[in-house]
């Protein structure tokens, strides 16, 4: 590989991602939707924060230390907003990358330069990865340009981030761009082996669908209940059982123990109810966290939940953050690895005729 | 300055160049030819180090192609059959581009860019390509061949699209590069543009270079046991029978025929028509064309 071909290769493409209609206009939407997620973000972080300065008030002059000691760990976090919005880029960016890779490839096949471009003095490998590079380069400014803004529009809201929250604005910049940029190589990928650019979009369109739609269904209790089988039931007949949902918890009672005629439930009978419950819940468990590591969306989503965690002393340091969130953030680099991957062996496989 | 050297290319165990030997000099214009599907454009994209042979190679000033692509490839200039660029982008923003890959300095460029476009006649098109004939690409198409100053160009039919004043700017600029000592190699169904502009021809056939050499050394090959002769008259002249015709043409009026012949019998013909009492308008040996020579080629090949 000739680093000046690959530097050409890499200009042209960045420079054609940055004069496509296409991308001005997708473009142009990431940034509506981080102006209208920040200031919504914005809006309700100073009302989370107006709530919990009162009730330290209270707190202090109760001089209730117990009341104090649970709202230390929910001291609200600009880091809210940044939620608010990596949900609506979440959509966006996926349409973003997939635009932005779907015919790379199938354009110069359609347009008939591939033999000419081949023919110049460069390896093969130099333009596949050119244009992975300028596509890169491209996604890389579209979402430092959204960081960016986002971060004059939280300064002239009045609130200056603090260097733990920095580093975590910094994580959410990072995995907003990684999963821009799975979506971009699952579509370079369908680019390479599709024939044409309506394939390639049908192709990446399906492959998204599958990934953020389709494998996720199957961490929906539900559909998790219908395919591995419910819950196990408790011995007896159980006095009284309730689900009570709120926007934030589920909260599950059930009392058990004790038989509709009063009689006392064997403790044989209890334990392996416990036992089976335990062993269904980690089963449960682990199908969610594959589900999760299969799905990009599933792996930002987590990885943006935990970052934007709460203030406070109980919250995780940058370190820690990352140590939890490793299998994610693994999984997020090695798919669009494996899609960049393939399409690379594809496109160097590939009989030029 | 091109030498290819037993070379073969099999697609699936069939094979689409078979067993190839050819030398071509520096300097030379040579018309590659053959029906469809008779291995020209594997053979191109193998000198021009796109595909990969099977067996065998091929050299380009001396460098073996597939073991030293990069440098082999800046030698070469190539149009292939099917030219495209970038529609988006003028002609200049299309050369430029090529010209980057060669290591040229901006002024370069620019000077380099600016000639090219003059000599091909596309010098004030300021239009984006997407907005070209198939003509206009041909054109353009020669001109990014000929961005890198290349000592081999390869020309995949140049003359396909363009149109006579095209055609006649093509045979000059080829002209002029063989002038130079540059070597051009062109592949080509029209073989009336090829008998033109070429030096030397080679004949592919199912693969297989069948025959090579200069236009009248492949003339005498082709016509050493068979001689063609025109027969004009005016009035209809009679079916000629003679155990060295080989075939006979006759015109729907038989006042013309073209007679081919182990030999020249255009004495027992002259002898034939005076006995009849029908007066000769032509009687002559006819030169074979270059179409009457592939023919020939082609005929033995399927024998």
């Amino acid at each position: 590989m000739t680093a000046t071909g690959l530097a050409i290769i890499a200009g042209k493409e960045f420079s054609d991602h940055l004069r496509s209609r296409r991308f001005h206009l997708l473009f142009g939407i990431l940034v509506v939707i981080a102006a209208v997620g920040m200031i919504t973000g914005v809006v309700q972080y100073t009302k989370d924060l107006s709530d919990y300065n009162s009730l330290q008030m209270l707190a202090e002059s109760e001089d209730d230390p117990a009341l104090a000691g649970n709202l230390a760990g929910l001291k609200p976090s600009i880091l809210s907003a940044y939620s608010q919005m990596g949900m609506l880029i979440g959509g966006i960016g996926v349409v973003l990358g997939i635009a932005m890779g779907f015919d790379l490839m199938t354009r110069e096949k359609e347009s008939k330069s591939l033999k000419s471009l081949l023919a110049y003095p460069i390896f093969r490998d130099e333009v596949i990865n050119g244009k992975a590079l300028g596509g890169v380069g491209a996604i890389a400014l579209a979402m430092g340009v959204v960081l960016v803004f986002s971060l004059a529009v939280v300064t002239i809201l009045g609130i200056v981030p603090n260097l733990g929250e920095l580093v975590r604005i910094l994580i959410f910049g990072a995995v907003s761009f990684l999963l821009v940029f799975t979506f971009f190589a699952l579509a370079l990928l369908m680019s390479a082996v599709s024939k044409d650019s309506g394939n390639a979009l049908l192709h990446s369109l399906i492959v998204m669908i599958v990934l953020t739609s389709f494998i996720p269904i199957f961490a929906y209790p539900p559909v998790y209940s219908a395919v591995f089988g419910d819950p196990p039931t408790p011995p007896g007949t159980s006095a009284y059982s309730y689900q009570q949902s709120s926007s934030i918890y589920t909260v599950t009672t059930t009392k058990v123990g004790v038989q509709a005629s009063g009689g006392v439930i064997d403790p044989e009978e209890l334990k392996e109810y416990e036992r089976a419950s335990r062993e269904y819940m980690t089963q449960r468990q682990t199908i969610t966290d594959i589900v999760t590591l299969v799905s990009p969306t599933g792996n930002y989503q987590t990885i943006l939940s935990a970052a934007s965690q709460p203030a406070g002393d109980s919250a995780p340091g940058p370190g820690n953050l990352l140590g939890a969130l490793a299998y994610n953030i693994i999984a997020l680099l090695a798919m669009p690895a494996a899609f960049f991957g393939l399409a690379w062996v594809r496109f160097m496989r590939e009989d030029i005729r | 300055m091109i030498l290819c050297d037993h070379l073969t290319k099999a697609y699936n165990g069939v094979p689409a160049v078979d067993d190839l030997c050819l030398e071509i000099p520096a300097g030379e214009v040579f018309g590659l030819l053959g029906p469809n599907g008779a291995g020209k454009s594997t053979t191109i994209l193998m000198l021009v180090g796109l595909i990969q042979p099977t067996s065998g190679a091929c050299y380009i000033g001396g460098i073996e192609v597939a073991a030293h692509p990069i440098e082999v490839k800046k030698k070469i200039g190539y149009m292939p059959e099917d030219v495209g660029f970038y529609a988006d982008r003028t002609a200049k923003e299309n050369l430029d581009y090529a010209a980057r890959f060669y290591g040229l300095s901006e002024r370069e460029r620019k000077q380099r860019v600016g000639d090219l476009l003059g000599l091909v006649g596309l010098d004030g098109v300021g239009t984006t390509v997407g907005g070209y004939s198939k003509g206009m690409r041909q054109r353009l198409g020669l001109a990014r061949a000929l961005i890198n100053d290349p000592a081999v160009v390869v020309l995949d039919e140049p003359t396909a699209n363009l149109d006579p004043r095209g055609v006649l700017d093509y045979r000059r600029i080829v002209k002029d590069l063989a002038g130079r000592g540059t070597t051009v190699l062109v592949s080509s169904h029209i073989l009336s543009e090829v008998s033109k502009v070429c030096t030397s021809v080679g004949i592919l056939a199912n693969g297989r270079l069948i025959a090579s050499g200069d236009r009248e050394t492949l003339s005498r090959a082709a016509t050493q046991d068979r001689v063609v002769i025109g027969v004009d008259t005016t009035a209809p002249m009679p079916r000629f029978t003679n155990p060295e015709i080989l075939s006979a043409e006759f015109s729907q009026d038989s006042c013309s025929a073209r007679i081919v012949a182990r030999k020249d019998i255009s004495d027992l013909i002259a002898e034939t028509l005076y006995s009849e009492g029908i007066l000769p308008r032509r009687l002559a040996i006819e030169k074979s064309d270059m179409e009457d020579i592939l023919l020939s080629y082609y005929a033995e090949e399927t024998v």
